[in-house]
């Protein structure tokens, strides 16, 4: 038997949001009859983020140590991921809660399945084990569908959600024969064992075709490109909150995971660098080509997410040397904290505009953002905010996040990538601030505001995000320190 | 002679399998050859339930059956995994682990029911839309 | 060798099975390929004494899992004219060809190497099938013993694939 009841306490994060949202289906399914109004739902979800998000960061000074029986690790790495997911669900529940509001939407199930999702990516951050890897990647990939799909209205968030379970569940079938191989390399599931096996140096070949599948299954879940097809589909037709969520929840929990199976399974040797540089290269190559020519700006958002995932790869290679690899793992958390909160913000902004969208019939484009400056100046600085920190450009957390990214590249001997980064992230300025352009400088053709009214729960979350991009950026020293200390479990 | 070793516990299952296939055969072939064949146009029609039946085979279902046939398949994966714990909790008991397997089982089941709590009263189980 | 034998027998079994699901152009007949599938794949399980496995391929996936493919055709209930053809085009072609050709590397440059046809490894299997290595008790003691955070985990995925079922198919909900 491998259990301890205080193995539980590591886990404390994924626990309370796997609760939350048992409450929250029971409230929703016995309460109905008789309470019809179901917006404290969104608080109650709100409110086990919160816990979820205090007690990961209460736990960040504990030692790392491993969890049943070494299925899964409670360490710095796993705390700090744990935290950017349970603040992106807190802030993503926030603005949910007014864009479900106002198009007379709110169910249980839907914060119930965030609660969910969440829990799982919390849980895959920590897992040390393929099995629990798998099915930590499914809880929170099945809830995602789900939540895609939740509008159900018109084809598009149908569309959405069946391209993205069926190639999901492609990428979770060569995660899974990836699995099947380093079992057979090293006859345990466990990435400790498979370690070993990589240090003993048998089966060299079996392990690294494992290694190519696994990281190919993750690849698909953090938009790397050649697994890139199905971003702009899913980030379009899912309802705007959600896809924030996504964008800063799934991304941060697989990137956690594929570092953990590199790193701590095949750490040794670290011939996989070559192919995520590759996967690198290629990512911030098409993503930020292909984000140009977008009219609609959750698409070209969609396409910003895909050059992200390349910057964040850079990262990932920066780990595969074994000098600065602490650093390289610290930069990551902190690029994707800095991502995170700018991802949601963006996406609230979208969610206000797409709804108002939704309610006049319009389709996305760029022109439908002309003039929001003079309607409502707060949103466009916000929305500006956004747009320059994802370019990179201080004084923000994005330009904190890629200077330090960069930083640990040039330190692990990848100075042609952390160059390439640079120069595609230059060509990203033009989508970006075409969008600030649009909001400041084209005048506004229609003369219809945005609906005021629960517009307040949307705006403080729009604030809050802002607020952390800012603070990223000027004054980056307590979250690069957290950060650091969260890294530190990569030290060697 | 390790081969044999190997596959012989699976001889009474060969048997098994040829006894069935002969039987079938026989069964069949003496149907074929020993029974009377009369037929009439009446027998030729296709037999629902004794009604006449009215239209194309092939209409659309409803995607309520979908949704029934999905729970039925959670329902049963469930189910395989109570299955071993059952034949299981003596030995369990027998070395001192029977709580912990219990209450193993407990949480397992009682996730699982309020997911059957969830069907039910959202009326996913209920004929009418 | 008389397993070896089978082995091939199954495994050209599973390999026809397979091939029809993906190209036959009427669905019901995938699908019946399917189970022809997994039929082979449980014994290919049962040569591995995995007899737990073996027979929850059958009743879980030839039996319960088949009947929701079975339910989605249904439902979708396409005319011969909306199939489509069969055609090869030449990005199908080019995806074929990768498929074999990383199929035929990694048995032979993977696979291959790290399970020579002869060594210790068969007489290891009889003596783990002799200890009763894939039976009931056997799989029952890894899953609720070895696995336990995998194994409460697994409610959790069930409880999740409920709620996403019902959010998604769900007339009015």
């Amino acid at each position: 038997m491998n259990f301890n009841p205080g193995d539980l306490y590591g886990v404390l994060p994924a626990l309370l949001l796997a609760a939350g949202a048992l409450v929250l289906l029971t409230s929703e399914v016995f309460l109905r009859p008789v309470e019809p109004d179901r917006r404290y739902q969104a608080w109650v979800a709100a409110a086990f983020a919160f816990a979820g998000l205090w007690a990961s960061l209460a736990q960040l000074g504990d030692p790392a140590q491993p969890l049943f029986a070494g299925a899964a690790v409670s360490d710095g790495f796993a705390h700090i991921v744990a935290a950017v997911v349970c603040a992106a669900l807190f802030l993503s529940c926030i603005v949910a809660f007014s864009y479900l509001e106002s198009l007379r939407a709110t169910r249980g199930e839907f914060y119930a399945l965030a609660l969910f999702s969440a829990s799982g990516m919390c849980l895959l951050a920590q897992a040390t084990d393929l099995v629990v890897i798998f099915i930590s990647l499914e809880v929170m990939s099945l809830a995602v569908y789900a939540l895609c799909a939740y509008l159900r209205r018109g084809k598009r968030p149908a569309e959405a959600a069946f391209k993205y379970f069926i190639l999901g569940s492609f990428a979770s079938a060569i995660f899974l024969y990836g699995a099947a191989f380093a079992f057979g390399a090293s006859g345990s599931t466990r990435l400790a064992d498979l370690a070993a096996t990589v240090r003993s140096g048998s089966a060299t070949t079996l392990v690294y075709a494992s290694a190519a599948l696994l990281a190919a299954g993750f690849a698909f879940k953090v938009a790397a490109v050649p697994f890139h097809m199905w971003v702009p589909d899913v980030y379009d037709g899912a309802p705007a909150p959600v896809t924030g969520f996504m964008a800063a929840g799934v991304k941060a929990a697989a990137f956690a995971t594929l570092v953990r199976i590199l790193v701590s399974g095949y750490g040794e040797g670290g011939r996989w660098r070559g192919l995520i540089v590759a996967l690198a290269y290629l990512t911030m190559l098409v993503g930020n080509l292909l984000a140009v020519p977008q009219r609609s700006v959750k698409r070209m958002l969609a396409y910003s997410s895909i050059a992200h995932a390349g910057y964040l790869l850079v990262a990932v290679a920066a780990m595969g040397t074994s000098a600065p690899r602490a650093d390289a793992a610290g930069a990551l958390l902190f690029y994707l904290a800095s991502y995170g909160a700018t991802v949601i913000g963006a996406f609230a902004v979208v969610a206000i505009i797409e709804r108002k969208l939704a309610l006049s019939g319009l389709g996305d484009d760029l022109s439908s953002w002309a003039g929001l400056s003079e309607k409502h100046p707060a949103l466009a600085a916000a929305m500006s905010l956004f747009m320059i920190s994802l370019a990179g450009v201080p004084p923000t957390a994005g330009f904190m996040a890629k200077l330090t990214v960069f930083r640990s590249a040039i330190e692990a001997d990848l100075v042609p990538l952390a160059i390439f980064g640079v120069i595609t992230s230059v060509a990203g300025l033009y989508y970006y601030l075409r969008v600030v352009v649009y909001v400041y400088m084209v005048p506004e053709a229609k003369a219809d505001a945005v609906q005021g009214g629960r517009l307040l729960s949307a705006g403080l979350a729009i604030a809050g995000c802002a607020l952390i991009v800012l603070w990223m950026g000027v004054l980056p020293g307590s979250f690069a320190a957290l950060a650091q200390s969260g890294a530190a479990v990569f030290g060697r | 002679m390790r081969a044999l070793d190997y596959l012989s516990p699976y001889l009474p299952v060969l048997i098994l399998l040829l006894f069935a296939g002969v039987l079938c055969a026989l069964i069949g072939a003496a149907a074929t050859f020993l029974g009377p064949k009369r037929i009439t146009a009446i027998k030729e029609t296709a037999f629902e339930c004794g009604s006449p039946s009215i239209g194309d085979s092939h209409s659309r279902h409803s995607v309520k059956f979908y949704l029934v046939a999905l729970l039925f398949v959670v329902f049963d994966v469930e189910s395989v995994f109570i299955y071993p714990w059952g034949s299981l909790l003596r030995d369990f008991q027998a070395e001192g682990l029977g709580w912990f397997a219990y209450v193993e089982m407990l949480s397992f089941m009682a996730t699982l029911a309020l997911g059957l709590v969830y069907v039910w009263r959202k009326g996913a189980l209920e004929w009418n839309p | 060798m008389a397993e070896a034998v089978l082995f091939y027998l199954f495994a050209a079994g599973v390999l026809a099975g397979g091939s029809q699901v993906v190209l036959r152009r009427n669905p019901i007949y995938g699908a019946v390929s399917l189970v022809g599938c997994f039929f082979f794949l449980a014994g290919i399980y049962v040569l591995l004494s995995a007899h737990l496995i073996a027979i929850l391929q059958v009743l879980v996936y030839a039996g319960a899992v088949m009947v929701l493919f079975v339910f989605v055709i249904m439902l979708l209930n396409l005319k011969e004219e909306e199939l489509g053809e069969l055609r090869f085009t030449f990005w199908k072609v080019v995806g074929l060809v990768a498929v074999l050709a990383t199929a035929a590397v990694i048995a032979w440059r993977a696979l291959g190497p790290a399970y020579p046809s002869t060594g210790p490894a068969r007489d290891n299997a009889i003596l783990l099938a002799a200890e009763g290595f894939g039976g009931v008790k056997a799989v029952g003691r890894t899953l609720y013993l070895a696995a336990v955070l995998p194994f409460e985990l697994t409610s959790l995925l069930l409880l999740v694939a409920i709620v996403a079922a019902v959010v998604v198919a769900k007339g009015k909900i």
